[in-house]
């Protein structure tokens, strides 16, 4: 295997920037931690859980999916040598559970083609990033087990580096970096693994509430309390890592010409759901959060969720987020408290 | 806001009014939420049962108009049983003996009378409030837009100061801007009466302070007119152009007919907009401008924190930051306006407005913001206003008598129209109209109405209905519903399918020229 001094990342990102486009961990001004494009002077190794997983770099925020010029349409499909460097396990996680998602029984080709060309990069966690990360409970983290391109793993200094697929192995043909004995680096990597693991504990209410759903065992009452304050913002969906439910418009510039583009949607809005007819069958925020909750912990489907628990990757944003604090595990502590 | 908005975190109770908080300052709205979970209390006065309403310990749904009549309702109680803060009454204010004197006419009897609320309930939020610790008053555009607005600001400010809910952490008289900047704007001086940072035109020395920094010396030292005023002028034929930037007169100003006939009476119109809305429509020449991704510079937030704004994408077609249009429309008319930058703007700002002195650009690159007055580069900003001492020395008791809405429902004009906004919706629309999601989740304009009203009117949900007032008439759907009282219809000026303010009057607060959207006499019937 090989290693990486840590004083060295900066220049192995460098050189891969001549021929891709390299998000990585950034310090602003400010001094917040962001994922943008690389840049020595910006990029840090000292980061916690990214704000937003890196959902939009397949599946953008807003995207065009044709032109109409003189009435004739043209699709856009893009793509760029994206590299996602020092990605968390659950966000890897989250990429292959989308990745299924928008190609299992139809081929998504605007998320597919730039999926296809993206190589990741992730870096294992040694322990929680902050006080909502239950990965262990999902089986997301807090080292990815497949998907990736290339694993990064902390040993204080210098990073070890597990490659996961060829193109792994072909970016690290050059650049600052050392070998290492694959046995010391297997016992390095099972050290660290073991540790991260002992360092997020389980959170039982996750399994629980999922039993008690498949069971039907769940106070109504839950919702109502959660509904009754919902302010329908739309934000957990936003910085889910498994959501990828968009809605499609069009935009007339002028007769014969415009776009059709598709933007991000999210589950809690009331029209989400509602039919032509006015009809709306989650009628209430209630049902919505229900909805949502059920998707993520009860009605995944088997052959999305990728070796995890279920449709939840267990970062815990929305529940860093969301500001009424109905996340995840606020909901499940909820479902099993009575 | 005297206060900032992390203090909600620490507050006891929340005297929230005329503010439906989670819809138009939802992220304001979710402390309030959190607050109610760890045992704050929330004292509710609002006509309409919004969503807060749901977690709101006590709600008292005043009628439409008479806030002066609660709060002073509530001043009379907390003098009566003793429960002012004497302390901070003979130490930080004057003219309690007239404040006395007005409030000892409004007995809870006489208030119940007037506002339609309990004496038993008026009392409870007399107590509430003044026994907590740490009170926030919260309110928004239900307290100002009034015939009776200054007067209902007034008495916010008098109840607090009575408490002593004020000058300290967690507590004050904390207006919610509706928009991101407006603070902004009024602090730079976007007002007919003053310079920046609140510097009085008619002040000799302030004049001459801006006539040396710009090389002139022509300022005028009268004040300039309000929009509401501007309109009548038109009317009058005293102004013949006028030049608007971002504002949509003529779906947001009272009674749109009279607007539209002023506009049309202009002889030249300058609209400066980032879309062709219904005011630039009518305008002879259309400037068009950069919206906020498309340009640089700083946003002055509801607590008075100053932000950066970075440009994220480039303008379109030939638009510009506003800042770039004026410097090259005053150029053109003979006035060299070479500012480079926003941060060059900044700059002159520090120098000449004793406020933001301390607020420069290199430090708001640095900073999540910085909130006014920081009167030095040393000055970390300030959190909490009127710490030790108001501005003015001690905070005067302005006391108040209670009018009703200037137009008060009659026979044939019998109920009160109130308007507002929703969720989805931004003011005339211009921006979140063109957006397919907020299209979707409100698509159509609404008009809220009770169930009882509507059984008697034979109105259900959905139907078309027909409001009509003294100046106008628009159609739109009907939603059935208790969230309004009885007697009184809700809509919103989103839509200019509806554009409800053809109904709305044009009479106004004497002293801010505000007019009062939120009460006005109509008449409802189905459509057949």
């Amino acid at each position: 295997m090989k290693t990486i001094a840590k004083k060295d990342v900066k220049a192995l990102l460098s050189l891969w920037t001549k021929d891709h486009h390299v998000l990585a961990p950034c310090r602003t001004a400010q001094g917040d931690s962001i994922f943008a494009d690389f840049s020595e002077e910006s990029f840090t190794l000292d980061y916690k859980k990214p704000p937003l997983p890196p959902k939009s770099v397949f599946l953008p925020h807003t995207e065009v999916i044709f032109t109409v010029e003189n009435g004739q349409f043209k699709e856009t499909v893009t793509a760029h040598n994206v590299v996602l460097f020092g990605i968390r396990s659950c966000d890897m996680m989250g990429i292959l559970q989308c990745t299924s998602f928008m190609t299992r029984d139809r081929n998504d080709i605007y998320y597919s083609t730039k999926n296809a060309v993206a190589i990741t990069v992730v870096m294992a966690c040694p322990g929680p990033q902050n006080e909502t990360c239950f990965c262990t409970t999902t089986f997301s983290g807090p080292v990815a087990h497949k998907g990736f391109d290339l694993l990064f793993y902390d040993t204080g200094e210098s990073f070890i580096i597990q490659t996961g697929s060829k193109r792994g192995d072909d970016i690290l043909m050059s650049g600052p970096l050392s070998d290492i004995d694959n046995a010391v680096a297997r016992r390095k990597i099972e050290t660290f693994t073991k540790q991260a693991v002992e360092n997020i504990p389980v959170v039982d209410e996750i399994t629980e509430a999922m039993t008690r759903l498949e069971s039907g065992n769940v106070d109504e009452k839950t919702w109502e309390h959660f509904g009754k304050k919902c302010i329908a913002c739309g934000g957990c969906a936003f910085v889910c890592p498994t959501c990828t439910c968009f809605n499609v418009y069009d935009h007339e510039s002028s007769p014969g010409h415009g776009i059709r583009a598709r933007a991000w949607d999210a589950c809690l809005y009331g029209g989400f759901t509602r039919e032509a007819s006015g009809h709306n069958p989650r009628a209430t925020q209630a049902s919505r959060l229900q909805r949502r909750h059920e998707h993520k912990l009860l009605y995944y489907n088997d052959a999305d969720i990728q070796g995890g628990l279920c449709g939840c990757v267990g970062c815990g944003r929305c529940s860093d987020y969301c500001h009424v604090r109905i996340g995840t595990l606020e909901v499940a502590k909820a479902l099993v408290s009575n | 806001m005297t206060n900032s908005i992390n203090e909600f975190e620490d507050a006891d109770l929340f005297l929230v009014t005329g503010s439906n908080t989670t819809a138009q300052h939802p992220l304001i709205g979710s402390r309030i939420i959190n607050a109610k979970e760890r045992g704050a209390k929330l004292l509710l006065i609002d006509p309409r049962a919004i969503q807060l309403a749901q977690f709101a310990d006590l709600h008292l749904r005043q009628n439409i108009g008479t806030d002066v009549a609660v709060l002073n309702g509530m001043m009379n109680i907390i003098i009566e049983e003793n429960l002012y803060d004497r302390t901070f009454v003979e130490e930080r204010t004057e003219g309690f003996d007239q404040l006395k004197s007005v409030i000892s006419r409004y007995t809870p009897r006489v208030v119940e009378r007037i506002s339609g609320i309990s004496a038993a309930d008026l009392e409870k939020a007399a107590r509430m409030y003044a026994t907590s610790d740490k009170a926030m008053i919260v309110y928004c555009m239900g307290i100002t837009q009034h015939t009776t607005g200054t007067d209902n600001v007034k008495s916010c400010a008098n109840l607090a100061m009575l408490t002593g809910h004020i000058g300290r952490p967690s507590t004050g008289v904390n207006p919610l801007r509706g928009q991101n900047n407006v603070q902004g704007a009024c602090d730079m001086g976007a007002l007919p009466n003053v310079y920046s940072g609140y510097q009085p035109v008619t002040d000799t020395a302030v004049k001459k302070k801006f006539e040396d920094a710009w090389g002139v010396q022509i300022l005028d030292d009268k004040v300039g007119l309000t929009v509401t005023e501007m309109m009548i002028a038109v009317r009058k034929e005293e102004i013949k152009s006028l030049y608007i930037m971002g504002e949509n007169p003529m779906m947001s100003d009272p009674d749109t007919s009279h607007i539209d006939h002023a506009l049309s009476h202009l002889e030249f119109l300058v609209v400066q907009d980032i879309f062709l809305s219904e005011t630039a429509a009518k305008a002879d020449v259309v400037l068009p401008a950069a919206s906020f991704a498309e340009k640089g510079g700083t946003f002055t937030n509801t607590e008075r924190r100053v932000q950066i704004s970075k440009k994220a994408v480039p303008p379109p077609g030939l638009a510009r930051p506003d800042w770039e249009i004026i410097c090259e429309v005053s150029r053109l008319a003979g006035y060299a306006m070479d500012y480079t930058s926003p941060a060059d703007i900044m700059r002159e700002i520090n120098t000449l407005t004793p406020s933001y002195a301390g607020i420069t650009y290199q430090r708001l690159e640095k900073s999540h913001g910085i909130q006014w007055p920081c009167p030095n580069e040393d000055h970390p900003g300030t959190i909490y206003l009127h710490r030790d001492r108001f501005t003015k020395g001690r905070g005067t008791f302005l006391p108040c008598d209670f009018k009703p809405v200037a137009e008060v429902p009659d026979e044939e004009y019998d109920f009160l129209l109130t308007t507002g906004r929703i969720q989805y919706h931004y003011h005339t629309g211009t921006m979140t109209r063109r957006i397919s999601i907020l299209e979707r989740e409100a698509p159509v304009p609404m008009i809220e109405i009770n169930p009882e009203d509507a059984k008697r009117l034979g109105i259900k949900n959905n139907d078309m209905v027909e409001i009509t007032s003294r100046r106008g008439v628009i159609k739109a759907g009907a939603e059935v519903t208790t969230r309004v009282p009885r007697k009184v219809v809700f809509s919103t000026f989103h839509f200019h399918e509806a554009p409800v303010n053809l109904l709305t009057n044009p009479a106004h607060d004497p002293l801010a020229k505000i007019p009062e959207y939120k009460g006005c006499a109509v008449k409802v019937r189905r459509c057949v």
